[in-house]
């Protein structure tokens, strides 16, 4: 038996996977690791981590093996290091796998000029899905754990260690981009021409109550024409929809199913997972496409 | 017919657009749209119905692409395609005691009808699952009988108690779980509508029909105490 335990927290730490999809009709988000580039480069170290993925924004958490011992990953632009049971500090990298022995911690201590970062474990955490994923949704307590993770919340690992050889990948190192591709959203006409010019030609700045939800903005107010109220429609993430305040929300991974405020654009799909690793105060700028 | 055509929705989702009212003959054919859609097996992530569109969501721009002929198809022809509906017929115990009733007396007011009324109102009437959406399992329900049309209240609640009925517009919902809201709060039914523990977590589905009948407090606690699950309750509630 192989366990592990949460020592101490970091900030937003859930369990996260690709997302949770076939059930949005039934008003169940998508969810969903927030940068799923990350995830995606783990899987080449980590290829056995079951869709288990820990994820925590600005400050990581660190993880104690109980008993046993685990293979573990982290991604992400981190600072972390690792505490020896022999009392002896190792400062470690991400995209480089670490083997973890009975006594072991490892300290995440922040993302570097980022948000989010994911710790992968081999074998996973030992967890049941809900409703066929492992993703957490914690407005909707969906989840295998339908909650943020807490000191000593304890995962076993029934699995052995497959190999103790080293694995890692270059650090993608991904550019912060700020510059978004954007699709024409379906209310787009509900916009007159000075708002979409606005909408095109000036920057917004990302504000501190951005969350798993949306990526609120803050800049030149985009009003529309017509009603900012619209009969509720299907949404996913990437859709851009403006309240009557003018402030755009860029709706991310713990989306309402349905919403009721005009949509004037949809983000590139790629381009959800780039913008969840701006940090409040980032500022940014659209690229309106026309065919798509 | 009311569909309109299909709409891209970003580079990996499709708008089927059936129009900007709403009503229950709109609402049949979008439910009939979506049960069809759905069952074709096509590789999507999310279907989404909800009163007048369909949003529908793929894994990339290049599977749209490859999807949108055959959904244009089977829309195009759905008129006359027979379906044998899977929908069920509810008939839901509710108490509107005054302890559930959060905002009955404020409905009395601006109606000027008693309690009776209100409560032989909304049970009166056999309301259509428009679509499940806001939260899950959050069944929106309608049309609610005229003389009940009432706004969203003015300033919205932080904390509706799990399982309440409200009204608002010409709808009538449950909440499935506690949650912030601005529906009007007449009563509360006594089990929960979405369990996750079910592959089929939500009780209602879009084109359900439901009804409500009124129970007393006591007949209320003796439901609430059996903890029906899911399939208990399609047992002794549905049709």
């Amino acid at each position: 038996m192989n366990s592990l335990v949460i020592s101490r927290t970091g900030t937003h730490l859930t369990v996260q996977d690709f997302g949770r999809f076939h059930y949005q009709h039934l008003g169940v988000s998508p969810s969903g690791a927030m940068d799923q580039r990350i995830i995606k480069e783990l899987e080449k170290i980590i290829p056995l981590h079951h869709n288990q993925f820990i994820e925590f924004a600005y400050v990581g958490p660190s993880i104690k093996v109980k008993e046993g011992s685990v293979k573990v990953c982290v991604g992400g632009n981190c600072n972390m290091n690792i505490q020896k049971n022999n009392g002896t500090q190792i400062i470690c990298q991400p995209y480089k796998s670490i083997n973890l022995f009975a006594g072991d911690e490892l300290n995440i201590h922040n993302t570097i000029d980022s948000v989010y970062g994911y710790i992968a474990v081999e074998h996973g955490l030992g967890l049941d899905p809900c409703l066929k994923s492992f993703s957490t949704d914690t407005k909707a307590g969906i989840g295998s754990i339908n909650r943020p993770l807490k000191v000593d919340d304890t995962f076993e690992i029934l699995e052995d260690v497959s190999s103790w050889d080293h694995l890692s990948i270059p650090n993608p190192a991904y550019k912060k981009e700020t510059n978004f591709k954007v699709y024409p959203g379906p209310q787009l006409q509900f916009f007159t021409d000075q708002a979409l010019q606005s909408f095109i030609s000036s920057t917004f700045t990302i504000s501190a109550q951005s969350d798993r939800m949306g990526i609120r903005l803050k800049g030149e107010a985009i009003l529309s024409s017509q009603s900012h109220d619209i009969l509720s429609e299907g949404i996913l993430p990437g859709s851009i929809q403006v309240p009557s305040d003018g402030q755009p929300i860029v709706l991310m991974r713990d989306i309402p199913c349905t919403g009721g405020y005009p949509k004037i654009a949809i983000l590139n799909g790629e381009d959800i997972s780039k913008i969840s690793q701006l940090p409040p105060g980032s500022q940014i700028t659209f690229d309106l496409q026309t065919i798509y | 017919m009311y569909f309109k055509g299909i709409n891209s929705y970003g580079d990996r989702g499709m708008l089927l657009d059936f129009g900007d009212d709403s009503s229950k003959s709109i609402s049949l054919e979008v439910n009939k749209a979506f049960s069809t859609i759905s069952n074709l097996g096509l590789p999507l992530l999310n279907i989404i119905p909800s009163f007048n569109k369909i949003v529908i969501i793929f894994e990339n721009s290049e599977i749209r692409d490859q999807n949108k002929e055959k959904i244009t198809l089977e829309i195009s022809d759905i008129k006359s395609q027979f379906q044998k509906s899977a929908n069920k017929t509810w008939k839901i115990p509710a108490c509107y005691d005054e302890s559930f009733a959060l905002d009955l007396k404020l409905i009395q007011q601006l109606h000027q009808i008693t309690k009776e009324e209100i409560i032989n109102l909304h049970t009166s009437e056999s309301y259509y699952t428009y679509y499940i959406g806001f939260m899950p399992g959050f069944p929106y329900l309608g049309d609610i009988h005229s003389q009940l049309i009432t706004p969203r209240l003015a300033t919205p609640r932080i904390k509706i108690p799990a399982r309440s009925i409200g009204i608002a517009k010409n709808h009538t919902c449950i909440y499935p779980k506690i949650s912030p809201g601005g529906w009007n709060i007449i009563g509360q039914i006594p089990f929960d509508i979405f369990d996750l523990q079910n592959p089929n977590p939500s009780l209602f589905l879009p084109g359900d029909k439901v009804s409500f009948y009124s129970v007393s407090n006591k007949e209320f606690q003796q439901v609430q105490k059996k903890h029906f699950s899911i399939n208990e309750l399609i047992k002794e509630y549905s049709s």
